[in-house]
């Protein structure tokens, strides 16, 4: 017994002294990511949209956007990149142990994650919620009307918790036909196996688009939950975090002060607007605070595009686009009346 | 006066009905109204699903498209194979540089040239070839995969391969062709045959130490560009993780099987124990602690790359399942083949070696490839955690915008390529079990 304590007592000691020994050694995330050259960003299982590959073994989608725009601010090319697909069960856990050093793969923002993880949400770079598929022969126009339906629903995920949810608070008696895997889902409704789909509105548009005829089916108007999907990083690296929060901010701003791509060169040698001139580094020194070179916000646009550009190729209609209309959505700028907002860059 | 007829009745053809189709038909299909019934129900519901299946994958079936509304376009109840044609890389290759494929091809045609003379009759000297493979291939083939700074040691080590490999396939050659080895062959064409074996040796190994000089000048001005293991994928990945997983799994079991039959406690306490616990461990919470909690227990800064890990988690799972089944081959061995043994005076590594494995392995055969089959399909947990092998790579069709949705036919094509390589391990170990004769009894 005695000899247990003891030897408790000395591993501790031991315990503490090295832990000890690494906290004094460990460098901050940028120190440790400008050292190896790459940004290690995460994301999940390929996600219509989102991050997905294509035929040549390439990532592209929104998250993966963002992954490229925190590699251009941080080294200049969207190339400085290793992309990591976890699966969700080991997502949070990939970001604690450092092996991914940002997360950008529609993890919606909750409390709790933010507050009992270790990590920190960003700003959302897409704001979801979930809804229904119905066909447009069934004559249901709204939600309420889906009393009695059978729903096909993905199982394992807060979607059926939000189903169940509504069906109690509104009476509606809905039952849920539950897959693992969304492709069957499709199947099942497309064969008339339930009488509606439920899901993330954005992932059914896309799954409507991939559908025999897609004019058959339509989303009801109705959004069940608040999804608001953001990038994150470890909790406690406030330099590192800046780094990928403004680079998410860089591209909300450059659409709004009309930065594309194609006219960055122009604008930064051009442009009279002091606020162009600032984010892009041919004025001031707003790269200073963030420990990055003063191109840090050009790179960014050049190599990537401007939000309202990513948004067009990856979830509008462009050809690697999943088509989902952004005016007058939450995804539109403020100035459309949409709540994608940077906070001003001087 | 004989009333039996002592003349040899002359042979007569066997009556139509039992040699011809249509006796064989009646016989076995239409023997009674209810077979006649059974029979022809069966044809029809045969009949349908044929038709269903061919008329799907192949007479509506689109096989040139740029994506998947092309292909409902060309049919709505049709296949649309384009998807997976316009996919055949990233599923064979995964996201390997379109450039660089040639590494793998190669690398894998080495390892058939390499590996063929052993199933050729006439080739000489067979476990040098086994031998070389185990020892120089991994390294060689670990560089062109992988590419980058070559170090010291792996240019010793690929220089060695090439070195034994260009010996192997000449000795196939001199053997194919004139039924000697390579080294007869060679000292007869010097004319040494006549010179005393000293002489003979050193000969031989001055011109194999050329040889191997030779090619480490030639393996020392390679310069492959570095490929990142995040790259691999599709079937190249599966047969990387299968195929080390399968050639280190079977020598671990075998350790492992004979420290559990050990007569000394720790090795065999140990070696029960560790065979426990990972046999009563799913493998994906064996991954799963491989690629997520392993990096939490160890020093910051000590980087395992996930696809080192998954390859250990992978050796370690199945070592133990063969373990047991090597076990249970010692076991049939009977004790007076010990005996026997000890009395020759063999030791234990000689008794085992050389007496009661190559009997045991001899009827383990069924089980250990019924095992490495396993193996090969366990792989495609690996796509869980975030590899993209065969199954994953299939499964990321469907996510594709070009083809989003599409993921009937990938799962298809997935099963049919599993199948091919399941099914020639399943062919080989029946070749092999007839060829050692322990399949006489069935």
């Amino acid at each position: 017994m005695n000899f247990c304590s003891k030897f408790t007592s000395v591993a501790t000691l031991a315990f503490v002294a090295t832990t000890g020994a690494t906290v004094v050694a460990a460098e901050t995330t940028l120190e440790i990511v400008k050292e190896r050259g790459n940004v290690r960003c995460q994301v999940g299982p390929p996600s219509p949209g989102y991050y997905n590959l294509d035929s040549e073994g390439n990532w592209y989608g929104l998250d993966v956007a963002v992954c490229q725009a925190v590699a251009a601010a941080v080294f200049g090319s969207k190339d400085a990149l290793e992309i990591q697909s976890v699966s969700s069960q080991a997502r949070f856990t990939a970001l604690a142990n450092g092996e991914s050093d940002l997360l950008s793969r529609t993890a919606t923002w909750t409390m709790t994650r933010d507050t009992q993880l270790g990590i920190d949400f960003l700003s959302p770079n897409f704001y979801d919620g979930q809804g229904f598929t119905v066909r447009v022969d069934s004559g249901i126009t709204s939600a309420m009307e889906l009393g009695g339906a059978k729903v096909c629903v993905t199982t394992g995920t807060t979607t059926e918790l939000n189903l169940t949810d509504f069906s109690r608070s509104n009476d509606l008696g809905i039952s849920n036909v539950t897959f693992e895997d969304y492709n069957v889902r499709d199947d099942t409704y497309l064969n008339g196996g339930c009488d509606a789909v439920t899901g993330d509105k954005s992932s059914m548009a896309g799954n409507i688009a991939s559908f025999p005829v897609p004019g058959d089916h339509m989303i009801l108007p109705e959004t069940l939950s608040k999804e608001p999907l953001a990038a994150a990083v470890r909790h406690g690296d406030s330099q590192w975090r800046d780094v990928v929060q403004w680079s998410i901010f860089a591209l909300v701003n450059a659409e709004e002060l009309g930065i594309t791509k194609a006219n960055v060169d122009d604008m930064r040698s051009t442009s009279k607007n002091p606020n162009v001139l600032r984010m892009l580094g041919a004025e001031g020194n707003l790269h200073e605070g963030l420990g990055l070179d003063k191109d840090w916000a050009y790179n960014i646009i050049k190599n990537v595009g401007n939000y309202g550009e990513i948004y067009e190729a990856y979830m509008g209609g462009g050809e690697q686009g999943i088509g989902i209309e952004r005016a007058g959505s939450l995804n539109a700028l403020w100035t459309d009346g949409g709540l994608m907002y940077s906070p001003p860059m001087r | 006066m004989a009333i039996v007829n002592t003349n040899k009745t002359p042979d007569r053809a066997a009556p139509i009905s039992e040699t011809s189709m249509l006796g064989w038909l009646r016989r076995n299909m239409f023997s009674s109204v209810f077979n006649t019934l059974l029979t022809l129900s069966m044809a029809y519901i045969i009949y349908l699903s044929v038709k269903g299946i061919l008329v799907w994958g192949l007479f509506d079936a689109t096989f040139v498209a740029d994506n998947r509304r092309e292909c409902y376009d060309n049919s709505l109840t049709g296949a649309c194979w384009a998807g997976v044609i316009d996919w055949l890389d990233n599923i064979f290759y995964g996201r390997y540089p379109r450039d660089e494929i040639w590494r793998i091809n190669a690398g894998g045609l080495l390892l058939v040239l390499w590996m063929l003379p052993m199933w050729l009759p006439r080739v000489r000297g067979k476990v040098l070839i086994g031998a070389t493979v185990v020892v120089f291939y991994p390294f060689l083939a670990g560089y062109m995969f992988s590419g980058g700074e070559m170090g010291l040691f792996i240019q010793i080590m690929a220089s060695g391969a090439i070195a034994s490999f260009v010996i192997i396939v000449a000795n196939a050659l001199v053997g194919l062709t004139k039924d000697v080895g390579l080294d007869t062959f060679v000292l007869e064409a010097l004319g040494k045959t006549k010179a005393p074996d000293k002489t003979q040796r050193n000969l031989l190994i001055v011109l194999a130490v050329a040889l191997f000089v030779v090619a480490n000048l030639w393996v020392s001005t390679w310069a492959l560009e570095g490929v990142s293991w995040t790259k691999w994928g599709g079937l190249f990945l599966t047969l990387v993780i299968s195929g080390i997983g399968i050639a280190s799994s079977l020598p671990g079991g075998i350790l492992l099987a004979l420290g559990r039959r050990s007569e000394l406690p720790v090795v065999r306490v140990l070696s029960t124990g560790f065979i426990e616990v990972f046999r009563s461990v799913p493998l994906i919470t064996v991954l799963f602690m491989a690629t997520t909690m392993f990096p939490l227990f160890m020093p910051e800064g000590f980087v395992l790359n996930k696809l080192t890990q998954v390859i250990i988690a992978v050796i370690l799972f199945n070592a133990c399942y063969m373990a047991e089944i090597v076990r249970a081959g010692l076991q049939a061995i009977p004790k007076g083949q010990f005996e026997g043994a000890h009395t020759i005076g063999l030791g234990y590594w000689g008794t085992m070696g050389l007496i009661v494995m190559p009997q045991a392995l001899k009827h383990m055969i069924p089980n250990i490839v019924g095992n490495l089959i396993g193996l090969l399909k366990d792989t495609t947990l690996v796509s869980i955690i975030g590899l993209f092998d065969l199954l994953g790579m299939l499964r990321s069709i469907s996510k594709d915008v070009p083809w989003l949705g599409l993921h009937k036919e990938p799962l298809i094509f997935g099963a049919f390529l599993f199948f091919i390589i399941c099914f020639s391990m399943s062919k080989y170990s029946r070749h092999l079990e007839v060829k050692l004769s322990a399949g006489e009894k069935h």
